[in-house]
């Protein structure tokens, strides 16, 4: 079954192509917004915090204590704790760690905050899946850093920019070019690729990710017991023909937007997490809503089109069933005009818009002693 | 003018009003069928792309060997050397349905080859699923909105796409049963008959034989069911028509080798039974209701409520559990990214890849449906006013499928009858609505309505839109029949004669009405809109969706080329190599071989063995040396290779190629993706890597390509000049490049003398290499 589809997707590889690269560009412009970001935070907060605490004793029980100390297995490191653990070498343990910076979680477009937990999910899994195995549990240390706390060790790895998961080995040395990098693939589907990528490179098992359930157990319970309680109430309701759903009114707008919803593409703005507008290459000031070219749709521009696809449509709807009812005529000459006006314009800005962003052009095919 | 009217008057207009409906479809089948020949005018009468090319080959062997050779057909010819059981695997609708229509005009002497019947059993088809449209509508809203309906369905530009002349796929039937099964499902809610729901069981087994998209009916029809349960329009018309369909139609549905027990055991079949429990649960209260008094009705209510409740908690944690215990929860992969649109973006790469399988963008609506897009909110408007148990399932059809349709474009076939039925019902209540107005305020006498019906038309001119006025007449006549109709029922009832009801409803009329020069102008408007419709469908028939991709053409300024290279390389091997010879080349090519050069493939379009795929994929990306190995232990003697370098054909196999390096470094992991890359870029050209220049695909796609244009060897796909120009050959040698070299052919050298190499290598394992080399492109081969 699955594999009857497999056949365009090279049938057609052109498509597929080109969208990957739009969205390649896009996400290199995301790229250098992230380098941006941190530029400028490095440049206001110039500090050194060279403080020399050298300790020689084995970092292994410290952070193992750590991490049993912390609710999520993932170890918060520091400068100095950091230092402590490089000063060893080689090393009986790798560690995976994640660079965070708090004043960029605000950037909606990093996902700092979800990969985040993410990486502490996966921190946990491993902790807990592993408690009978201490040998394992030593192998793999999974730690956070935080930039406005720990530059240095963001100096160290030369790291500039964000999200950034880098996974220091036992034997690695130069922290700028020996840790591996987990690519962008690898946090793309979040908890469950991150643990492949340390399974892979740390000689691991993570085991199975164990997400905590939406609602709590007892929560559950209420819920559950609520719904009980109600149910034989909405039963009756529903027997007596007396609840919203069965007011068609409803159910007509529901369809009605559910029909926008769809058509305005918003499926693919969520799929694809296509922002609203992005902001014009050649000036920055400007924003741009339309984006020429197939394949890819803006979100503003999307609903834009949605709402002309679907104002047509409920203004003939208005024209047939409501206006014929009123009784001033000059009302309803007035509301045709603008009707058929504004649903004239509509059907026009669409077909002209889709002349620019695809290039679009029809023509009939008159007799060739016509021309 | 009612009035004047008698009875006979009556009878003669409606059996007027039926023939003309009945030739106005003839036409709407004419015109589904002839939007869709356009590929065989523009081109030739030959099946189009890839899949067709099985399905062909199906039938094939179906009309020359019988049905039940066909159901135990094992096909050695492809997937060498597992074959493949086809007759277990494929969904026979199709393939059955041509050999039928095959045999049937083989029967009355036309002898007609089966390649033609193939061709054109998707536009028969077409003018099948417009009339069954129809008969949908028709049951929704009245024969004019299902004459438009059907208008609009015989050149949406979406099904057009699917289901031009040669495109012989699955889902050229397959949209005509999904629409007549609706239909009967209808039909038998609207008449309570058993004979209908009958039908509707056997048109749901030939939508299942046909089609994977099945799953949406037997979804869509419970989920209907449901509502009408829950906002109280439960009838015992509603039971008959859902519950035969569910027992007959599942265990039909299991009749069919490749669903078989998936009818019963898969997610995607639940929600019919659970609605088959729910219906049972819902009749039963309704007949105990019917049987007890009110008081005692709601003792036993609140009774049957509380033990009923911890009866159904029980089964549904169990059912629960069962489906929890599968780790996708009992449902395939797209089932599931269509509930969750973000699903197969996250987890499951090769569904998200595929380009069928992307979320569309505006344009796309605009170029599949049309200025249908503009017209279906107010289908769904009317739908609701007064929403009836079938518009109810209309209008869940447009919701659902509009929904599936912004999830993956693929579904958006799916949509467009749905968007039709719902155009054709707004487009008859606004002509109806307008023309009436025109109607009853012209100054003129009753029969001007047919003068102005012809004014406001006749002022669009050309030859599209002569098209459109035999439409736009079409919705108007019956339409307008049918409140006069209605009317005329209800004068009955109250046995009133005479001139006094008919004055009533002509001032009913005369209220519901619009003022004249805007409905003349909207009149017009709408048939505008709908002459771009018109246009625009012929347009993307003509244009954009008749390329049959196995002939290829370019316009240029000195005029026409055609390509039609595939053909010629497929003819070549089926003249010039053994019957039993093994043909390697990327699976997309696969189909092709087997149905028109007729031999044997390693791998196909069905791609079930990843491994073999990854086989071939490694061969592909290998140094030769590797991959005449593997190519040589799989039994193969020629390679076929699609190069489009020298015409510009861009989805040729240097363009896969990623896809074949990905698929074989997935099974054997010392295919790594990033070797054939320069910084994460691909390329050709002399920043190529070493081993994407020593890579066989490479090779034999370049292969003498620098002589074509006088030593520059520039690829006119890529933009650039190859990497690597006097390529030699050591383990292959070519034997045969098309006219545009857009099929390359090369043959595995024998075995050389093994004796010698092995000392050679004894010696050096450096100097072989190189020998090697020297020694194989010197040698002629002893097969030639």
């Amino acid at each position: 079954m699955l594999f009857r589809y497999f056949i365009t997707f090279t049938v057609v590889y052109n498509l597929p192509c080109n969208t990957l690269s739009l969205i390649n560009l896009h996400n290199q412009q995301l790229n250098s917004l992230r380098l941006l970001y941190l530029m400028a935070t490095m440049a206001t907060t110039l500090t050194s915090s060279l403080s020399s605490t050298n300790s020689s004793t084995d970092p292994l029980s410290e952070l193992q204590s750590l991490r049993s100390a912390s609710d999520s297995a993932a170890i918060h490191l520091t400068d100095s704790l950091f230092r402590r653990i490089l000063s060893h070498h080689p090393r009986s343990f790798s560690l995976l760690i994640f660079f965070d910076a708090t004043q960029l979680h605000n950037k909606p477009e990093l996902q700092l905050q979800s990969l985040k937990s993410e990486f502490k999910l996966v921190a946990k899994s491993f902790f807990e899946n592993n408690q009978g195995n201490p040998d394992e549990l030593s192998k793999v240390f999974f730690g956070v850093i935080e930039f406005g706390e720990s530059q240095a060790t963001f100096a160290k790895f030369g790291v500039n920019s964000l999200p950034h998961i880098r996974l220091v080995g036992p034997t690695d040395k130069d922290m700028k070019s020996e840790p591996v990098k987990m690519d962008a693939g690898d946090f793309s589907r979040l908890a469950e690729s991150m643990a492949e990528f340390v399974e892979s490179r740390a000689n691991v098992v993570v085991g199975n990710i164990v997400r905590p359930p939406l609602v709590s157990k007892k929560q559950m319970g209420f819920i559950v017991l609520g719904v009980l309680i109600m149910l034989p109430f909405l039963i009756k309701r529903v027997i007596a023909g007396d609840t919203l759903l069965h007011d068609w009114k409803i159910w007509m707008s529901g369809a009605v937007f559910v029909y926008f919803f769809s058509v305005s593409g918003a499926m693919f703005n969520i799929i694809r997490k296509m922002p609203m507008v992005i902001p014009d290459r050649n000036d920055p000031n400007k924003l741009v809503f339309f984006y020429q070219g197939s394949g890819m749709q803006l979100g503003a521009e999307g609903f834009a089109v949605g709402f002309l696809y679907t104002i047509v449509g409920l203004f003939l709807a208005l024209m047939t069933h409501v206006l014929v009812r009123v009784r001033n005529v000059n009302a309803q000459r007035l509301v045709m005009i603008v009707a058929l006006f504004v649903s004239f314009l509509a059907v026009n800005r669409v077909v002209l818009l889709d002349n620019w962003k695809t290039g679009y052009g029809i023509h009939g095919y008159w007799p060739s002693s016509w021309n | 003018m009612v009035a004047a009217e008698t009875a006979k008057d009556k009878a003669l207009r409606y059996a007027f009003g039926n023939v003309l409906c009945f030739f106005i479809l003839l036409l709407i089948g004419v015109l589904a069928f002839s939007i869709r020949i356009f590929s065989v005018i523009k081109y030739e009468s030959v099946i189009h792309e890839f899949d067709p090319y099985f399905n062909y080959r199906v039938t094939q062997f179906l009309t020359k060997n019988g049905i039940y050779d066909f159901w135990n057909w094992f096909d050695d010819r492809t997937w060498y050397p597992l074959g493949r059981v086809i007759g277990g695997t494929v969904y026979p609708g199709l393939t059955l349905t041509a050999g039928t229509l095959w045999w049937t005009l083989n029967a009355l002497n036309i002898p007609l080859s089966v390649e033609t019947v193939c061709v054109f059993t998707a536009p028969i088809f077409s003018a099948f699923a417009a009339w069954a449209t129809y008969f949908l509508t028709k049951e929704v809203k009245g024969t004019g909105a299902g004459l438009a309906a059907a208008a609009l369905l015989a050149m949406v530009p979406s099904y057009i796409s699917r289901s031009v002349a040669g495109s012989y796929d699955n889902e050229a039937v397959a949209i005509f049963a999904l629409i007549f099964t609706f239909y009967l499902y209808i039909k038998t809610l609207n008449t309570g008959s058993l004979f209908y729901a009958t039908l509707n069981a056997i048109a749901y087994f030939y939508m299942v034989c046909s089609w994977g998209g099945y799953t949406f009916i037997i979804n869509l029809i419970p989920m209907h069911a449901l509502l009408c349960i829950v906002t109280g329009r439960y009838s015992p018309r509603l039971y008959i028509a859902y519950c035969p369909l569910v027992v007959l139609g599942t265990l039909l549905a299991a009749l069919v080798p490749v669903v078989g027990f998936n009818a019963v055991l898969t997610s995607e079949h639940f929600a019919s039974f659970l609605v088959f429990i729910i219906i049972h649960v819902v009749a039963l209260a309704y007949y105990i209701k019917g049987i007890l008094s009110p008081k005692m009705f709601k003792v036993a209510v609140t009774l049957v409520v509380s033990v009923g409740l911890v009866v159904c908690c029980g089964v549904i944690a169990i059912l629960v559990a069962l489906v929890a215990s599968s780790p996708t929860k009992g449902w395939s992969g797209r089932s599931l990214s269509l509930l969750d649109p973000t699903y197969a973006s996250k987890y499951i790469p090769i569904i998200a890849s595929v380009s069928e399988h992307q979320p569309p963008t505006w344009p796309s609506y605009f170029m599949d449906i049309n200025v249908l897009a503009f017209l279906v909110p107010a289908g769904i408007v009317a739908c609701f006013l007064p929403l009836s148990d079938a518009s109810s399932f209309v209008v869940l059809y447009i919701v659902t499928s509009v929904y599936f349709s912004g999830v993956m474009v693929r579904l958006m076939l799916v949509l467009a009858p749905a968007a039709c039925i719902m155009s054709g019902i707004a487009l008859s209540e606004a002509f109806s609505v307008f023309t009436r107005s025109i109607k009853f305020q012209l100054p003129g006498l009753s029969q001007s309505h047919q003068m102005d019906a012809g004014d406001s038309v006749s002022e669009p001119s050309g030859d599209v839109i002569q098209n459109d006025i035999v439409k736009t007449d079409r919705h108007d006549e019956p339409v307008k029949e049918r409140p006069t109709r209605r009317n005329k029922k209800k004068e009955k009832e109250n046995v009133d004669k005479a001139s006094k009801p008919s004055i009533k409803s002509k001032i009913e009329n005369r209220l519901l009405v619009l003022p004249l020069e805007t409905s003349i102008i909207a009149l017009f408007l709408l048939v505008l809109l709908g002459a771009f419709y018109v246009v625009h469908c012929v347009w993307a028939a003509a244009e954009a969706y008749s390329a049959p991709s196995i002939v290829l053409t370019s316009h240029s300024h000195d005029g026409l080329h055609v390509f039609d290279d595939f053909r010629e390389a497929y003819a070549w091997l089926s003249h010039n190599t053994d019957v039993d010879d093994k043909v390697a080349s990327w699976w997309d090519y696969g189909y092709q071989t087997t149905a028109m050069a007729n031999r044997t493939v390693i791998v196909d379009n069905n791609t079930w063995n990843n491994t073999h795929i990854a086989t071939v994929g490694t061969a592909m990306s290998s140094p030769e040396k590797a991959a005449w190995e593997i190519f040589h232990s799989l039994d193969v003697k020629y390679v076929l290779v699609v190069f489009g370098g020298v015409v510009g054909y861009s989805s040729d196999d240097i363009n896969k190629f990623l896809w074949m390096v990905r698929i074989g470094g997935g099974v054997f992991p010392h295919i790594k993706e990033p070797d054939y890359l320069r910084d994460g870029q691909y390329r050709i050209d002399s920043q190529a890597t070493p081993t994407m220049l020593n890579c066989l695909m490479y090779k034999l796609s370049y292969y003498r390509f620098a002589d074509t244009d006088g030593g520059k060897g520039f690829d006119r796909v890529r933009r650039t000049e190859i990497g690597k120009k006097n390529i030699k050959l050591t383990h292959f040698e070519e034997v045969f490049t098309t006219h545009h070299w857009m099929v390359r052919l090369y043959k595995l050298k024998p075995p050389r003398n093994r004796i010698r190499s092995k000392t050679k290598k004894s010696k050096s394992k450096s100097s072989t290499a190189t020998n090697l080399k020297r020694s194989g492109t010197g040698k002629k081969n002893p097969w030639h």
